[in-house]
């Protein structure tokens, strides 16, 4: 084999061409999925650098958690019924909920950071690079801290509540789940990257931020515990209820053929909806004067 | 051949004026007064194959605005560019595998982990085989002599060794073309003759095309054969380095030294003084007449020693930022 310096050349060809396009679908699919993984384990790399900032991070996430916790205790206590939920309902309602946050917050910091990029100009280096930019800039930096202990702890209370309240736990039905869970997560994805998006054009969002994390604090209990409109508003104009109401729903039953086409639809249209406003996005960036 | 052709490039920005103070800041949040600055006015040039050029220009000429426009950072407002068959602000995945950019004041390396990591992350973004990356860092690593800094943390780099890591990390997929944006700026001398050594033996060995911008003309002049001058945006020279003097009124300088004390008018007579500074004497006498001004000195002076030199090239080119000042 020859040097670096003989050796170069410009071989373009195993980049698409004479490729079906589901192989090639799936050749980025996997390269995408590798890519992912480099992402985590570096993050992961570079969390465990500071340990006492990273066990800050897990034990500050756990007392967030512990309040949320207290809901549930506290509706056990009273034995509360929300329409057709009993506590054991609303306990895997609320499980799902701790469950997609720990989820959301794993990326959520490249949202929030999103608006320093774009003031100070650090775009520019996610830009040359040959992937799609919004992957790279949305899913670069993992947090482990907070994902741990709002994973383990909302499995378990799923777990606790699926049981309890004796719903089906056939193939079919958790694999539904699975699949209404999977599409909430893209929904999450789509649905709160949009708004911090906006700082492409207004550059500093602190204020979208709040508002993103106080409407995401809505699903902290059943879609049922707000009125009709309300549930309306949050169902089809801002779907923010079926990322942890929809799954939930599938599992006891009540989900209709309607609301199970507009749970897979609407994660799709959120994305192809984030998708277009990243890429009008782009083209308003203007860099920062080095 | 022309690997990179730019047309007419222009690129405007929009901001608004803000006034001091608080007041200022009050009358803002209920009118804005929209201004336009132009960064990039109707930019034209043409670079070859393997040819490294030096784009120069003082503070704000829009020297960055015009890389991060080829490197498709930034959508021109108006006017074309084509790289090695691609519009850069297209975007391609194709066209981003073909160049690299490096930029002195922004970094792409993992700050808290070892360099050797973001190589890493930059084999499977560019997707290049095991085999091929392995060599192409070990090489590098020994020609930027960082072979042994490859497991140390980003953060506990000095600056110098942070800047080799930033070119190996830009290396990494063997790009056809460069775009370098002060590249030296902050480093030491030494530092900065090790990078421009390495650059230019890149150069020669695998032809890759380079465009960089420097504030040292140092090295612009070591590696660069043309120059491409922007001021306010607009294009004021394009060509050989070693032109712009000549450009510039062909003169020369003599240095005097141990004259002792001869008056202003005296030496006036031989030429411009441009310095005088205790016992040295610099003169600058037309390139033509250098000859009989050097034999006059000699044979009127008592000299000790003289010598001649370029009038450095750094106030040319600022002679040429000044002329297009004065003339817009």
């Amino acid at each position: 084999m020859g040097s670096f310096f003989e050796d170069k050349k410009g071989d373009m060809s195993k980049y698409g061409a004479g490729r079906t396009f589901l192989s090639n679908v799936a050749a980025a699919a996997k390269r995408y999925l590798h890519l992912l993984h480099v992402f985590a384990r570096f993050s992961l790399m570079s969390q465990l650098e500071y340990r006492a900032n990273f066990v800050a991070g897990v034990a500050v996430e756990t007392g967030w958690m512990l309040i949320k916790l207290l809901y549930v205790a506290v509706i056990y206590r009273a034995g509360i019924n929300i329409g057709v939920l009993t506590p054991d309902h609303i306990m895997l309602f609320i499980g799902l909920y701790v469950l997609m946050t720990g989820f959301y917050m794993l990326y959520y910091g490249n949202f929030t950071s999103l608006s320093t990029m774009v003031r100070e100009g650090q775009l520019d280096m996610y830009l040359v690079k040959p992937m799609s930019t919004q992957f790279l800039v949305t899913l670069r930096r993992l947090d482990f801290s907070l994902l741990l202990p709002d994973f383990v702890v909302g499995a378990v209370m799923v777990g606790i509540g699926w049981r309890r309240a004796g719903l089906p736990s056939d193939f079919g039905t958790v694999a539904g789940f699975l699949f209404l869970f999977m599409c909430s997560c893209l929904l999450t994805y789509s649905l709160f990257l949009i708004p911090h998006l906006l700082c492409f054009w207004i550059v500093s969002t602190r204020g979208i931020t709040d508002m993103t994390a106080a409407l995401w604090d809505f699903n902290n209990m059943p879609q049922m515990i707000y009125g009709r409109w309300m549930q309306r508003i949050g169902t089809f104009i801002l779907p923010i209820f079926v990322i942890t109401n929809f799954p939930g729903l599938f599992l006891m039953g009540e989900l209709s053929d309607g609301m199970m086409i507009w749970a897979v639809a609407a994660p799709i249209l959120a994305f192809v909806i984030a998708r277009l406003v990243w890429k009008r996005a782009l083209r308003s960036y203007t860099s920062a004067s080095s | 051949m022309d690997i990179i052709k730019v047309e007419h490039l222009c690129k405007e920005f929009s901001y608004y004026k803000k006034e001091t103070g608080l007041q200022g800041s009050l009358k803002n949040l209920f009118h804005r007064e929209i201004l336009t600055k132009e960064a990039v006015r109707n930019v034209s040039f043409a670079v070859e194959k393997g040819e490294i050029v030096g784009l120069l220009g003082p503070n704000g000429a829009g020297k960055t605005t015009t890389l991060k426009m080829l490197s498709g950072i930034l959508f021109p407002t108006s006017g074309n560019a084509v790289i090695d068959g691609f519009i850069p602000w297209e975007r391609k995945n194709e066209f981003k595998r073909r160049f690299s950019i490096v930029m002195g004041q922004k970094n792409q390396l993992w700050w808290d982990l070892p360099a050797s990591d973001s190589f890493y992350l930059n084999k499977c973004i560019y997707d290049i085989d095991d085999a091929a990356y392995r060599k192409t860092v070990e090489e590098l690593s020994e020609l930027l002599d960082v072979r042994e800094l490859m497991n140390v943390q980003v953060r506990r780099l000095s600056l110098g060794e942070r800047m080799k890591m930033e070119i190996l990390a830009a290396l990494i997929h063997r790009p056809q073309i460069l775009f370098l944006d002060e590249l030296t700026i902050g480093l030491d001398i030494i530092s900065q003759q090790k990078i421009r050594d390495f650059l230019q033996y890149y150069n020669e060995q695998t032809k890759t095309t380079v465009i960089l911008t420097s504030h040292y003309m140092r090295d612009i002049e070591a590696l660069c054969r043309r120059a491409v001058i922007i001021s306010h945006g607009q294009l004021v020279y394009d060509g050989e380095l070693s032109k712009i003097n000549h450009l510039m009124g062909d003169k020369k300088l003599l240095t005097l030294k141990g004259i002792g004390e001869i008056p202003a008018e005296k030496l006036a007579a031989f030429g411009r003084v441009r310095e005088k500074k205790g016992a040295e004497t610099v003169l600058e006498v037309p390139k033509d007449k250098l000859r009989e001004t050097a034999s006059a000195i000699l044979s009127t002076l008592h000299v000790e020693d003289f010598t001649v030199t370029e009038v450095p090239l750094e106030e040319s080119i600022a002679l040429i930022f000044k002329k297009e000042v004065d003339s817009l």
